[in-house]
């Protein structure tokens, strides 16, 4: 088809009189914690943690919040096209990071570094092709789906392990990515931003993740516009699987050890990052880049409770509030723009 | 209605002294830097059929949706009965007897027509619902506006016009003392329009309050006592409907003359070879459906609500999936068949669907998003989407169809309900489709809008495409096409030219009063 418009041609006199008055939206509190509050508070929690928090703001306890921050990052970077696309959350990426670390250490220590990648990167494709034709194109609930896979792929894991524990050599590949610093930054945390800003390229200059977007916000429109919804659902799937074996790489670098249950919780941590970013539940609204913003904020409130002395249970309990109170802001800020 | 409250009974007691049933004083929305309403007041009393106009995005549907509390005003206030209305109290609105019918339908897809009724009312007794009395209550609503339809029957499996004759089920469930139409009849056919208009006469009769929208002028003529005339949200008439003319109204609408020459009727259309055809099409509600456009041709699909006129087309594309039977489509003398939706839109046709809100939409995407996704391919370099022709493409096309305001980075679901048709139509004008569907393309939009979207389909056609229209507008029909196909219980029962051919010829054939076999 042509890509030239056609001639513009008005017999009605241009009006613009709308435009006389420059965007003055009325406040709406939820619609503005929604979009712009995560900028604020995030700044604001940091200030927060140098200036009350001991020890928060040493090189030691950055670096160990840079460590932990890096993975979760990387998965729920890729797991953010999940959720714009309407998806919900990919719950697998639990069973996904496990088998990744453990594919990357063991199948070195047996084979070879580079078999290794391969390996992991034919499982992380597999992963997306499994969610994402369940999903986009027998149209089966993400969630259920998701779940499922979770089992299967970590009782495999299991299974195969028998969750025995994995070390890695001394002064290999592995250990020598995990140890590498770049200045003052772990070479993880420089990956997880590249990562990042990678992922947030696709998101917003590729057709692809301009699509994930158009399908999250209505799917029925985007298919009759001609795009090939299955396609996108399969192709979002498998970001979040590419995501979830680069945090896998990064967490078995970080100890050099690999072991199935390495990465519980997983799934919640990388949801609470996304969803507190500002990218909505409802699909088709947020961003790669608010999903950083996100991590920053949960990595630093975890750390100020570790440091604080607040035990896992209570970490664990605050990140669960943290999820139902950025839902409700979601849900809400979605009432208030459309009236 | 609700266990306990009383509810209000149509009140046709209070005739010496016409207390408005509802009004509004000095109302003013505003959305963002958009002033909506501007300062205007409206009142109805009972009995009253009260006329609303204005051109797209005059602020109809604001003004509405503020008398019936879904919509805070910014000033101003709503008075029920001579009662203050809390400001945004859709509940105490309700209770106080105002029913209003969205432009859009908000009916619940997946649940039947019994339940969409009394939605938000169900009967029940001790918590339990009580499916008698929501039938027999949904079942009455029915008879008073008298369709006849299947109660127990899904919203989903329903046509649009007859979703709209269930959303109006639902307002008169309510017993309401105010009835609000924001563009009851933008998916009716004539013969309905008729039956709407008739029932709602009745229904002012019985002193209920009619406060009617619509862009189709000869309506507010046949039905409405007063009239208020809207324009970029300020009030410009409120008055006796007796002292206008048709000519005078739109002049007061759109704030100059407007130059209509009605009958745009193209003259000696050449067509060439067929470029769309269908053979033995089959379907759920699509029987045997043989039909062809040429280039250059428009060829109009007619008949009567559930005559089954969107589901041929939707079967043509394979947007929906077919029983049997196969479309073609013929490009650069080259003849393919159409198996799913994406090779018809890989085959270049464009289909503007009827449900712009759930079908040709996203609502929560920019003017610019929503018309580059069908042309994403061609304003992309590689994977990469070139953001700057994105925006010079959609405000070249938001322009061509006058789209208001033209912020072509603001969301669709922003826009009133003709302007975001508007953008529907532009989304695939971008293409340049060398065949093009249209069902209901015109839905919602205003006089002005209307000739203007017409003289963009007849200039595709001359430019050699195959167009197919699907439209409940008869004299739209008519105008446009060069070939009637005529549709009653998924078949084309009649083929007319569209010169010489007069509403009551279609109307014949549609309803079955004459038997012309011609598939
Ligand atoms: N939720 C909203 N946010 C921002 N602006 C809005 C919103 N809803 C309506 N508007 C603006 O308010 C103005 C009036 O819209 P409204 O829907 O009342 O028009 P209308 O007269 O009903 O038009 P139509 O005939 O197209 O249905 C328009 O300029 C529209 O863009
Ligand atoms: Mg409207």
């Amino acid at each position: 088809m042509s890509s030239q418009a056609p001639a513009p041609t008005t017999p009605h006199p241009s009006p613009a009189r709308a435009e006389d008055e420059p965007e003055a939206t009325p406040f709406k509190l939820s619609a503005w914690l929604s979009t712009q509050g995560i900028v604020i508070f995030t700044i604001a929690l940091v200030l927060f943690a140098v200036v009350f928090v001991d020890g928060f703001a040493s090189l030691p306890n950055l670096t160990d919040v840079f460590n932990r921050a890096a993975p979760i990052g990387i998965v729920a970077a890729g797991m953010t096209f999940v959720v714009i696309s309407g998806n919900y959350l990919d719950l697998s990426v639990v069973a996904q990071v496990a088998t990744a670390a453990v594919v990357l250490i063991a199948v070195t220590n047996a084979v070879g570094l580079l078999p290794a990648i391969l390996l992991a990167i034919a499982i992380a494709l597999v992963y997306g092709l499994v969610n994402g034709v369940a999903v986009g194109v027998f149209k089966a609930n993400a969630v259920i789906v998701t779940l499922s896979t979770t089992f299967i792929g970590l009782g495999l894991l299991r299974w195969l392990t028998g969750g025995s524990i994995y070390f890695g050599d001394s002064d290999g590949p592995i250990r020598t990515f995990g140890t590498t610093r770049i200045g003052p930054l772990p070479l993880s945390m420089v990956l997880f931003v590249v990562v990042t800003i990678l992922l947030s390229l696709v998101f917003t200059r590729t057709n692809f993740g301009f699509m994930v977007r158009a399908y999250g916000s209505n799917r029925e429109a985007t298919r009759l516009a001609g795009v090939n919804t299955p396609a996108v659902v399969i192709g979002a799937f498998t970001m979040s699987a590419l995501g979830a074996m680069l945090g896998g790489f990064v967490l078995a670098a970080f100890s050099n050890t690999a072991v199935s249950s390495m990465s519980d919780g997983y799934d919640f941590r990388a949801l609470a990052a996304i969803i507190v970013g500002g990218t909505s539940v409802f699909g088709g609204r947020g961003s790669v880049m608010r999903t950083l913003l996100g991590v920053v904020f949960v990595s630093v409130l975890t750390n100020i409770m570790v440091l604080t002395g607040l035990g896992f249970g209570f970490q664990q309990m605050a990140i669960g509030l943290l999820i139902v109170l950025a839902v409700s802001v979601d849900a809400l800020a979605r009432k208030t723009r459309s009236s | 209605m609700s266990d306990k409250e009383p509810g209000v009974p149509p009140s046709k007691t209070s005739s010496e002294t016409p207390v408005p049933v509802v009004e509004g004083r000095g109302i003013v929305k505003r959305f963002g830097g958009t002033q909506a309403v501007d300062d205007v007041s409206i009142s109805v009393v009972p009995g009253e059929v009260h006329g609303l106009v204005g051109e797209n995005g005059a602020g109809k549907s604001t003004l509405m949706r503020v008398l019936a509390g879904v919509l805070t005003p910014t000033e101003g206030e709503v008075l029920i009965g001579g009662q203050p209305l809390d400001p945004g109290d859709t509940r105490a609105a309700l209770d106080a007897g105002v029913s209003l019918v969205h432009q859009e339908l908000s009916l619940v897809p997946e649940m039947t027509v019994a339940e969409n009724i009394l939605l938000g009312s169900t009967p029940t007794r001790a918590g339990v619902i009580d499916g008698r009395t929501q039938r027999r209550i949904a079942r009455a609503a029915l008879e008073e506006i008298g369709v006849t339809v299947d109660l127990d029957e899904p919203i989903s499996r329903l046509s649009v016009a007859m979703r709209q004759f269930v959303e109006i089920a639902r307002a008169i469930a309510r017993q309401p003392r105010v009835l609000i139409l924001d563009e009851p009849t933008a998916t009716l056919t004539p013969a309905e329009t008729d039956h709407l208009l008739a029932t709602l006469q009745r229904l002012a009769d019985t002193d209920l309050a009619i406060l009617y929208i619509s862009h189709r002028i000869p309506e507010i003529f046949a039905l409405c006592d007063r009239v208020t005339v809207l324009r970029d949200g300020k009030l410009v008439i409120a008055d006796e409907i007796g002292n206008y003319t048709p000519d005078s109204m739109v002049k007061h609408m759109v704030g100059r003359e407007l130059q209509l020459d009605m009958e745009h009727r193209r003259v000696e259309p050449e067509h060439g070879e067929v470029m769309l055809s269908a053979r033995g099409l089959k379907a759920p509600d699509v029987n045997d459906v043989d039909l062809d456009v040429r280039a250059g041709e428009i060829v109009g699909l007619g008949g009567l609500v559930g005559a089954g006129r969107t589901e041929i087309v939707r079967a043509m594309l394979g947007a929906d999936p077919r029983t049997g039977g196969e479309t073609t489509v013929t490009l650069d003398g080259r003849r393919r068949r159409i198996g799913g939706y994406r090779s018809a839109v890989h085959a270049g046709i464009a289909y503007i669907p009827e449900e712009r809100r759930t079908d040709g939409l996203s609502l929560t995407m920019t003017v610019s998003d929503n018309i580059a996704l069908p042309n994403r391919s061609s304003l992309s370099k590689g994977f990469v989407l070139q953001r700057r022709r994105i925006a010079e493409f959609a405000r070249s096309l938001a322009e061509t169809v006058n789209l208001r305001p033209p912020e072509i980075e603001r969301e669709v679901g922003q826009f009133s309900g003709g302007n975001q048709q508007k953008v529907v139509i532009a989304k695939w004008l971008g293409r340049r489709p060398d065949v093009i569907v249209l069902d209901e393309p015109t839905r919602g939009v205003d006089v002005g809008a209307k000739a203007e979207i017409h003289r963009l389909i007849r200039e595709l056609a001359d430019d050699g495409a195959a167009v197919l229209v699907v439209s409940s507008d008869l004299p739209e029909l008519l105008e446009l096409s060069d070939t009637i196909h005529v549709v009653r219980d998924g078949r084309i029962v009649g083929v007319l030219p569209g010169v010489g051919t007069d509403e009551a010829a279609v109307m014949a054939l549609a309803a079955g009063q004459q038997e012309v076999d011609a598939a």
